[in-house]
C-alpha cells in the first residue's frame, strides 16, 4: 500500500464517519419534508438525543439503553413538534426555531444537573470504560480493499443508518406508503379524498424523523466521542437541513451531500494535524492560522455549494402550509 | 318499491357549519341503476351533501344506507367499502405521480404493496370497458384537463364501486368532451352502476339523467323522475322564483349623439416581430346602448378587452374617449373582466376592501391621508343590500363566498360609481340561473342610466337578449352586423368565419 493510498482510505473512512449522523438525521428530515413539514428544529433535536444518551449511558452503563433512550428523547421532541406545527396549525419556522433553542437550553441544563448529581455522589461524570460503542468491524467485509476500512470498520449505528437509507429509498419508491408520504407534502386534498388521515400521516413522519434525530445525537455523545460537550452538535443540525435542500429532496443527493460535508472536515482536522507534525514547509506555514479557521471550512464548503449547486429546485408544495388550508 | 332496489337512502341529513345551516333534513332515496341528477343553484348544498355521502364530511345529524346496509357516515374507507367513489370539480390528483401512482395510492389495500395485481387488472378492465386507452406511466399534470377526469372517474370505480359520485363533471369540458362523457356515463348505467351526477346546468341535466332531486338553500325540494317536470318548473325550484331572462324591450335609435368610445384602424401586436391580435377594428359606442361583441373564444377578445381598459397600447391606430380633449374630466370607466378571480378581486381581503378598490382614497372614504372606515362600512353595508351580495359579515374573505355573490361584488364596485362607459367581458360565467338574470338586469340599468356599455360574450343567447348591436370578432376581425334586423344562425356563421 503507497503511504497516498492510505492517507486517501484514512480520509474517506473519516468522512463517512463524520457524515453519518448527518445522514440519519437527514433521512428523518428528508421523509418529514416530503410530507409537508419543515423540522428546522433538529439541531435542538440532536442535542436532546446527545444528552439523553450520555446520561443514560452513564446511569446504567449500558449504551444500548443510551441510544434507546436518545430515540425516546428525539420522539418526545417531535411530539411537542408535531402538536404545535401539524395539530396547533403554529407556524413550522417559528415552532421549529422553537424547538432549536428548547433543545440547546434543555440539553446544556440537564447537563449541569447531571455533573452536579454526580459530583455529589461522589462518582466522576466520564462513561465507563467500555460502556460506550467502539467501531465494529464486520468480518470478512472489512478486508475488501478501500471499502473494507472505509464502510466496515464502522460504529454499529452507520450499518444501522445504511439499512435505514436502502429501507427508506425502497418506501419512497416502491411503495404505497411511499406514495402516501410524498402526497402528503404535493397534494394533501387527494389524500384526505383517498381516506388518508393527514394530520396523523405527517406526524407519524415526524416521529421517525425525531427517532432519526435523537438516534444521530446519540452517535455524537456515546459513539464517536465518548463525551457530551454543551452545544456539541455544533451546527450540523442546520447543515442537514440545508443538504436536503441541495440534494432536492432525494435520498442520493443527500447522501451525496453528506459524505462531502464529512470529506471537507476530516480534511480539515487532517490538516491542522499535519501542520505541526509536517516536514513540509509550506504545510509547516499553517501553524500561524488559528484552528477556527479550519473549523470554518466546511461550513463555508457547504455554503458554496449550495450556492452553485441548488438551481431552483421546487419542494414539496405543501411544505408550511397546515391542513386543512381553510380552517372550519 | 323494495328496500333492495334502492342504491342510497339517505336520512335526515342536517350539516351546518359555524352556525349556517348549509343542508337541514334532507332525505333522499336513489334507485339502483341509473343515472340520477342533483340540481341546485351554486351553495344549494349540493357538494355538501357529496362530500357527506363520500364520507369526507361529517354531517351533524342523519343516517345512510347503501343497498340496504347502513354505512358510518363521515369516513371515505367505509364509504369506499360500501362501493361509493366520488369524482370532485376540483379533482384530487396527486400531479406530479403517474396516472396509476394516482391510482393505487387512492384504492390501494396494502401500505407496502405498489403494483397489486388485482388492481392492474381491474384497472384495465375499466379502461376497455369505457374505450378510454390510459397511458397509466404519464404523470398526471401533462395530461389535459378531460384526460384527468378520466383518470378521477376510473380511480372511483376501481375497488369495486358501485356508486359513482359526479361533482360538476362538465364544468371545465369542451362541449364535444361533454358528449363523450354522457355516452360513458350513459353507458356504465346500462350495466348497472349508479351515477349521480351534480349539476347546476339544467339543459345538460336534463339529458343526461332519468330522475333527478333538486336542491335549494340546503333543502331538498323535489325527487323524481325528470319526464315529471317542464324544464321551466325545474328552473323555478331552482332558484325559487320564476326566472325570466332580462331582454332589451325597444333598441336605441339615436345615432346623433357623440360617440362615447371611439376606436379608428387600430392594430395590436403584442410581440415586436409577432403576428397582430387584432387588424383594422373599427367601432363605436355611444351613451345608452349595449354593443354586444360575439366570437368563439380566441379570437382576439382578450386584447381587445386590454386595448378598451387601456392595459395595452395599441400598435397603430387611435383610441378616442369622448371627453378625451384638453381641460375636460376623463370619462367614469367601469370594467368588469373575464377573471374575477386574477382581475377584478382580491381573494384574501374582507368584502368591504374589496368593495372599494376604487374609491378607498377618495373622499369620503378617506380625509387628509386618513382611512375612514365608518364610512367605507356604511357604504359596503348600502352596497351589501342593494346589489344582495349574501355574506355572513362584509369583514369576511371574499375567498369565502360563491361565484355568483363574488361576481355581485365586482358589479357593486364598478356600476356603484355610476360609469359613463363600461365593459365587461363574460361577465356570467360560471354563474347560476339567477345570478346570471342579476348580471343582465343589472347591464341594462346601467344602460337606463345613460351608460355606453361594451359587452364582449361567449354565451350567444344572453349577448342578443341585450344588445342594441351586435359586432362579431373572428380572427381579430370586427364586423358590424345588422342586428337587430337578422337572425342569430347567421350571427352564428360569422362567428365560425363564414359569410353571413
Amino acid at each position: 500500500m503507497t503511504p497516498s493510498h492510505n492517507m486517501f482510505t484514512f480520509l474517506s473512512r473519516q468522512a463517512v464517519t463524520a457524515a453519518t449522523p448527518m445522514i440519519l438525521a437527514g433521512v428523518g428530515e428528508l421523509v418529514g419534508e416530503l410530507s409537508g413539514v419543515i423540522n428546522i428544529g433538529i439541531e435542538g433535536t440532536m442535542l436532546m438525543g446527545c444528552i439523553a444518551a450520555y446520561t443514560v449511558t452513564g446511569v446504567s452503563g449500558h449504551g444500548t439503553v443510551g441510544l434507546l433512550a436518545a430515540i425516546a428523547a428525539g420522539m418526545v421532541m417531535a411530539v411537542i413538534f408535531a402538536a404545535a406545527s401539524v395539530w396547533g396549525r403554529a407556524d413550522q419556522i417559528v415552532a421549529g426555531t422553537a424547538m432549536d433553542l428548547l433543545g440547546m437550553g434543555l440539553s446544556g441544563m440537564v447537563w449541569m444537573m447531571y455533573q452536579n448529581w454526580r459530583e455529589n455522589l461522589g462518582f466522576s461524570t466520564a462513561l465507563l470504560h467500555g460502556s460506550g460503542f467502539s467501531p465494529v468491524p464486520i468480518p470478512v467485509l472489512h478486508d475488501i480493499a478501500y471499502l473494507g476500512p472505509v464502510l466496515f470498520d464502522q460504529y454499529a449505528l452507520c450499518y444501522i443508518t445504511i439499512c435505514l437509507c436502502v429501507m427508506t429509498w425502497w418506501v419512497l419508491h416502491r411503495t404505497r406508503l411511499g406514495l402516501i408520504i410524498c402526497a402528503l407534502g404535493d397534494a394533501p386534498e387527494a389524500c384526505h379524498a383517498a381516506g388518508v388521515r393527514v394530520r396523523l400521516g405527517r406526524s407519524l413522519c415526524l416521529l421517525f424523523a425525531g427517532a432519526s434525530s435523537g438516534a444521530a445525537g446519540a452517535y455524537l455523545s456515546i459513539m464517536q466521542t465518548h463525551a457530551f460537550a454543551t452545544n456539541m452538535t455544533g451546527g450540523q443540525g442546520f447543515v442537514v437541513l440545508a443538504l436536503v435542500i441541495f440534494g432536492r429532496w432525494k435520498l442520493p443527493g443527500l447522501i451525496g451531500g453528506c459524505l462531502f460535508f464529512g470529506l471537507i472536515n476530516s480534511l480539515q482536522q487532517t490538516l491542522q494535524t499535519a501542520r505541526y507534525t509536517s516536514q513540509n514547509t509550506a504545510l509547516h506555514a499553517l501553524t500561524h492560522v488559528p484552528f477556527q479557521f479550519f473549523q470554518m471550512l466546511p461550513y463555508l464548503a457547504a455554503i458554496m455549494a449550495l450556492a452553485i449547486m441548488s438551481r431552483k429546485a421546487p419542494g414539496p408544495r405543501y411544505i408550511n402550509v397546515p391542513w386543512p388550508e381553510a380552517k372550519t | 318499491m323494495a328496500a333492495t332496489s334502492l342504491a342510497l337512502k339517505l336520512t335526515s341529513i342536517s350539516k351546518s357549519f359555524s352556525g349556517v345551516p348549509a343542508l337541514e333534513d334532507v332525505t333522499l332515496e336513489v334507485a339502483a341503476g341509473g343515472v340520477h341528477g342533483i340540481l341546485g343553484e351554486n351553495g344549494a348544498g349540493k357538494t355538501t351533501l357529496m362530500n357527506i355521502i363520500a364520507g369526507l364530511m361529517r354531517p351533524d345529524s342523519g343516517r345512510m344506507e347503501v343497498m340496504g346496509v347502513p354505512v358510518p357516515l363521515g369516513s371515505v374507507r367505509a364509504g369506499r367499502a360500501h362501493g361509493i367513489g366520488m369524482v370532485h370539480q376540483h379533482f384530487k390528483l396527486v400531479e406530479n405521480q403517474s396516472v396509476l401512482d394516482n391510482i393505487v395510492l387512492a384504492v390501494g389495500k396494502y401500505i407496502f404493496s405498489r403494483r397489486p395485481r388485482k388492481l392492474l387488472r381491474e384497472i384495465d378492465y375499466w379502461c376497455r370497458e369505457l374505450n378510454w386507452p390510459l397511458d397509466l406511466d404519464v404523470p398526471v399534470g401533462s395530461l389535459a384537463v378531460g384526460r384527468q377526469q378520466r383518470v378521477e372517474i376510473i380511480k372511483a370505480l376501481c375497488g369495486g364501486g358501485k356508486i359513482l359520485i359526479l361533482d360538476e363533471p362538465t364544468a371545465a369540458l369542451t362541449p364535444a368532451e361533454v358528449d363523450e362523457l354522457a355516452a360513458a356515463v350513459a353507458g356504465l348505467a346500462s350495466a348497472g352502476m349508479t351515477v349521480l351526477f351534480i349539476s347546476h346546468k339544467l339543459v345538460e341535466a336534463v339529458r343526461i339523467c332519468r330522475t333527478i332531486s333538486i336542491l335549494r338553500r340546503g333543502k331538498l325540494l323535489y325527487s323524481g323522475t325528470v319526464a315529471d317536470l317542464s324544464v321551466e318548473q325545474i328552473a323555478e325550484k331552482m332558484v325559487g322564483a320564476k326566472v325570466d331572462v332580462p331582454r332589451l324591450t325597444q333598441t336605441a335609435g339615436h345615432t346623433e349623439t357623440p360617440p362615447m368610445l371611439e376606436l379608428v384602424d387600430v392594430d395590436y401586436r403584442p410581440a415586436k416581430r409577432g403576428p397582430s391580435v387584432l387588424t383594422q377594428i373599427n367601432l363605436t359606442v355611444r351613451s345608452h346602448e349595449i354593443l354586444g361583441i360575439a366570437g368563439v373564444d380566441g379570437n382576439g377578445q382578450s386584447a381587445l378587452a386590454a386595448l378598451i381598459s387601456g392595459a395595452v397600447n395599441p400598435t397603430a391606430g387611435r383610441i378616442v374617449h369622448r371627453s378625451s380633449g384638453p381641460g375636460k374630466a376623463p370619462i367614469r370607466f367601469g370594467y368588469i373582466p373575464e377573471d374575477r378571480h386574477k382581475e377584478a378581486l382580491v381573494l384574501p381581503l374582507p368584502i368591504v376592501s374589496n368593495l372599494l378598490l376604487r374609491s378607498y382614497h377618495q373622499r369620503p372614504f378617506a380625509r387628509w391621508g386618513f382611512c375612514r372606515f365608518g364610512a367605507w362600512r356604511k357604504h359596503s353595508a348600502d352596497l351589501v343590500r342593494q346589489y344582495d351580495i349574501r355574506c355572513r359579515r362584509v369583514e369576511d374573505a371574499v375567498a369565502t363566498l360563491s361565484g355568483g355573490n363574488q361576481q355581485k361584488i365586482v358589479l357593486a364596485r364598478e356600476l356603484s360609481q355610476q360609469p359613463e362607459l363600461i365593459l365587461a367581458v363574460n361577465p356570467t360565467r360560471g354563474l347560476d340561473v339567477g345570478a346570471t338574470a342579476f348580471v343582465l338586469r343589472q347591464l341594462l340599468e346601467a344602460r337606463e342610466r345613460g351608460a355606453a356599455i361594451i359587452l364582449i360574450h361567449g354565451d350567444l343567447d344572453e349577448l342578443l337578449s341585450i344588445s342594441d348591436r351586435v359586432a362579431v370578432i373572428h380572427r381579430g376581425t370586427l364586423a358590424i352586423t345588422a342586428w337587430p334586423d337578422t337572425t342569430p344562425s347567421q350571427i352564428g356563421r360569422l362567428m365560425l368565419g363564414g359569410a353571413g
